[in-house]
């Protein structure tokens, strides 16, 4: 290398690069002291936002359901076997759906109508008393109106790092 | 060091299925170890991997703008070239010039140059095309490396590995199965026949098989998949007081399944709706889609409704306002399939000149050759009724009779088809005499030819039963007489007999009767034929005239010599078939120097 390409490629490399290349270096016997680098950052997690989830598993039902769709529709001037033809097909694809992302459960496994143990009593998220209930701590047992649906277990893809979840459906565009 | 387990891999054309066994397992050494299906990790929606028990045998080529960017990722590939299995169904349904299926139909089309690049056939001008080999490689890679991405400590390179292809699959079609699997990266590849691979499941799952059938009995395997039907006959026999079996005649590819079906009930439905509205490919793909499960639902066990609505939603945002409805009704999917594709023939209706189908997904005319039965009838009286070969019962008029019969393929699951076909097999039996056949219960017909193959893997350790089978055709190499040419004529044409039917694996055939000389340097060419009905042809057998329908012409095979360039070489042929089932052709100088013959899939057969 010629003097003047190795002052060259010091000084670009030093105001550039931040060292001196390293064809510089050995030109002119420098050893470089490796100074314990620090481990590269690792690459960064995409933050998952709050309202990620709702919108993947939205997404997903209009994917699979059309169930935007069907809900952005006004319906009111169908018939109902109109409407009731439509909604058999998406009902079975939206259940699908749902099943395969979601696993849903009972809170109480009990039968509605029959008299059941209030078991999560206390927690008023999981069990909500109705009627005539008395003042002090929670009834141990009452009669089962509705058994309540529990999300056991929530399986949604991972989301890769650029996709834009607040696209619920493309538009699509045919080439004839 | 090998491993110890064996794979079996369904190369289905519609759907792969993988299941393996470990051929170490503990315990009793004779007694074959269990065998379990193997789920495949693929891409179901964009972004979303996951594992399924088949894994479609479509391949998407997309383009770079087809998916976000990402989203085609696999555990084993962050930026595949190409997408495989249900997304590649799914996209391609939208972008249909870019997916690519029923490869393995191709493999074993003889009209097409099989190793270019042809699929997908309607693609678009500047758009990537593959070749069947290329798409079936394809398929097998993604299997292995969904193999190595769950199991990484036990590689799948070092596993014995068992692909089934159809027994009609000809020696050509055979060995571009076995070079796809190369090229795929598989090390220890056995081909294996799908009707035993099924009967192979049917013995793992009945381990008293040897009470249920007994010498002399006579076994048929009906195979109807989603696009080819394929008939088998297994004769058991006894031999050192052990049952054998043997498996004695095989049936031509009859590209004819379950998809035709679901086609023209999709017909029938667009017939009714023409009136009211004409559908678009897209609407009528949905409606295709939608005729399968309204038939598979109306042909449940105990299904009684009269029919089943079919309901194609709108296209765009308005769902209801655009929802076309239409009902399929029972009467009319029982009149198309038992009229159109089983309908009550005798045993001595052929079907309709073997128009080979061609590759006929979308818009089969089902009027032609459609009728399953009449294959049927071809198949016994014709194919299996000339094996000499074991004991095959006969009717007095010739007819092959079957004495159990075993369904295998989707088509099948349906109670309606599988009695319609015992009612006409056994009609044709009973009026000649013979007993009826009985069904040998069957298992999962979607799987069982994966779960048989693996174990029939363990089978060739020496843990199980083996059927032995053989070469299921006679094969012939060309020989043009030397007489003067005639303008407008072929030099009529001798065929010897290089390959008899039945030839077992391992075996090989000399004929140093017969020589040829070749000059070094230049290719040569032989012309090849085979037979499935003549059985009987020895090796060495040169026949002079023949059915010109009894003998098939396949791709010709060729050989260049090499060494010492411009010399004339005497050699004779060799036939062999390697332990793997894979049939080969050598031309063999006196000084024991070898050319293997390759099979020139690029010219055209006429």
């Amino acid at each position: 290398m010629s003097r003047i390409s190795l002052a060259f490629s010091s000084f670009f490399g030093i105001l550039f690069g931040g060292e001196l290349p390293a064809a510089v270096a050995s030109a002119y016997g420098y050893v470089r002291k490796d100074a314990a680098k620090p481990a590269p950052p690792p690459p960064a997690q995409p933050v998952a936002k709050p309202t990620d989830g709702a919108l993947q598993l939205l997404g997903i039902l209009q994917r699979d359901a059309r169930l935007v769709d069907f809900l952005m529709e006004d319906i009111s001037g169908y018939e109902d076997d109109q409407v009731g033809a439509a909604v058999r097909t998406m009902h079975e694809q939206c259940r699908t759906a749902l099943a395969r992302y979601v696993k849903l459960g009972p809170v109480i496994d009990g039968v509605e109508g029959t008299s059941a143990k209030a078991s999560a009593a206390g927690n008023a998220a999981a069990v909500k008393f109705i009627g005539n209930v008395p003042a002090g701590p929670p009834p141990k047992e009452g009669m089962l109106r509705h058994r309540g649906w529990k999300a056991e277990k929530v399986d949604l893809p991972a989301v890769a790092g650029k996709q834009d979840l607040s696209i619920i459906a493309p538009a699509e565009i045919e080439i004839e | 060091m090998p491993g110890n387990l064996v794979i079996g891999i369904d190369l289905g054309t519609t759907n792969c299925a993988v299941a393996w066994a470990d051929a170490s397992h503990a315990g009793d050494p004779a007694a074959p170890s269990p065998v379990e299906p193997f789920a495949i990790a693929q891409l179901v929606n964009p972004g979303e991997v996951r594992e399924e028990p088949l894994l479609p045998s479509s391949l998407y080529l997309p383009d770079s703008k087809d998916f976000p960017e990402g989203t085609t990722a696999l555990p084993w590939d962050a930026a595949p070239s190409a997408v495989t299995g249900t997304l590649a169904l799914k996209r391609g349904v939208e972008r249909p010039g870019r997916l690519v299926t029923s490869a393995k139909s191709w493999l074993s089309h003889g009209a097409v140059d099989r190793s270019s690049a042809i699929l997908p056939l309607n693609a678009m001008e500047g758009t990537p095309k593959v070749s069947p080999v290329e798409a079936s490689r394809r398929y097998l890679e993604h299997i292995r490396r969904a193999w190595d991405s769950r199991f990484p400590d036990q590689p799948f390179r070092e596993q014995q590995i068992l692909v089934t292809v159809p027994a009609s699959f000809d020696a050509v079609a055979r060995e571009l199965t076995q070079r796809a699997a190369e090229e795929a990266g598989y090390a220890n590849i056995t081909l294996l026949e799908e009707p035993q691979a099924a009967f192979y499941a049917w013995l793992q799952a009945h381990e008293d098989w040897r009470q249920r059938v007994k010498p002399g009995d006579l076994i048929l395997v009906m195979d109807i998949g989603g696009g080819t039907t394929d008939f088998t006959l297994i004769a058991v026999s006894e031999r050192d007081g052990e049952l054998t079996l043997e498996r004695v005649a095989v049936g031509d590819h009859i590209l004819l399944g379950g998809d035709n079906i679901d086609l023209a009930l999709a017909r029938h439905v667009e017939q009714q709706l023409a009136a009211r509205t004409k559908l678009d490919a897209m609407q009528f793909h949905a409606l295709w889609q939608q005729c399968r499960i309204a038939k598979e639902k109306l042909l449940e066990e105990g299904n009684k409704d009269k029919d089943h609505a079919v309901t194609l939603l709108g296209r765009g945002t308005g769902l209801i306002g655009g929802t076309i409805r239409a009902k399929l009704a029972r009467e009319d999917v029982e009149r198309i399939l038992l009229e159109g594709f089983l309908p009550k023939t005798t045993s001595h209706e052929m079907p309709q000149r073997a128009r080979r189908a061609g590759l006929q997904e979308v818009g089969l005319p089902y009027a032609a050759d459609a009728a399953i039965t009449r294959q049927l009838a071809r198949f016994l009286r014709q194919q299996a009724a000339e094996a000499e070969h074991g004991a095959v019962k006969r009717t007095p008029s010739g007819l092959a009779a079957p004495t159990h019969v075993l369904f295998n393929g989707g088509v099948l699951r349906a109670g309606l088809i599988r009695q319609r076909l015992m009612d006409v097999l056994n009609g044709w039996l009973g009026e000649e005499g013979a007993a009826a056949a009985d069904v040998l219960p069957g298992e999962d017909l979607m799987q069982a030819v994966a779960r048989g193959a693996a174990y029939y893997g363990l089978a060739r350790r020496g843990r199980g039963v083996r059927i032995r089978g053989g070469v299921p055709r006679t094969y012939y190499v060309g020989i043009e007489t030397a007489m003067p040419a005639i303008p407008g004529m072929r030099p009529p044409m001798k065929a010897l007999t290089v390959v008899p039917f039945g030839m077992e694996e391992g075996t090989a055939h000399e004929f140093p009767d017969r020589e040829f000389g070749l000059y070094i340097g230049e290719p040569a060419e032989f012309r090849f034929l085979c037979s499935s009905v003549r059985k009987n042809d020895e090796a060495g057998v040169l026949l002079e005239e023949w059915k010109p329908e009894d003998l098939e012409e396949l791709a010709p095979v060729e050989v260049t010599l090499s060494g010492g360039e411009g010399q004339i070489v005497r050699v004779s042929l060799e036939s062999k078939v390697t332990e793997t089932g894979v049939l080969e052709l050598w031309c063999v100088a006196r000084d024991g120097r070898r050319w293997k013959l390759e099979f020139n899939v690029r010219e055209r057969v006429a």
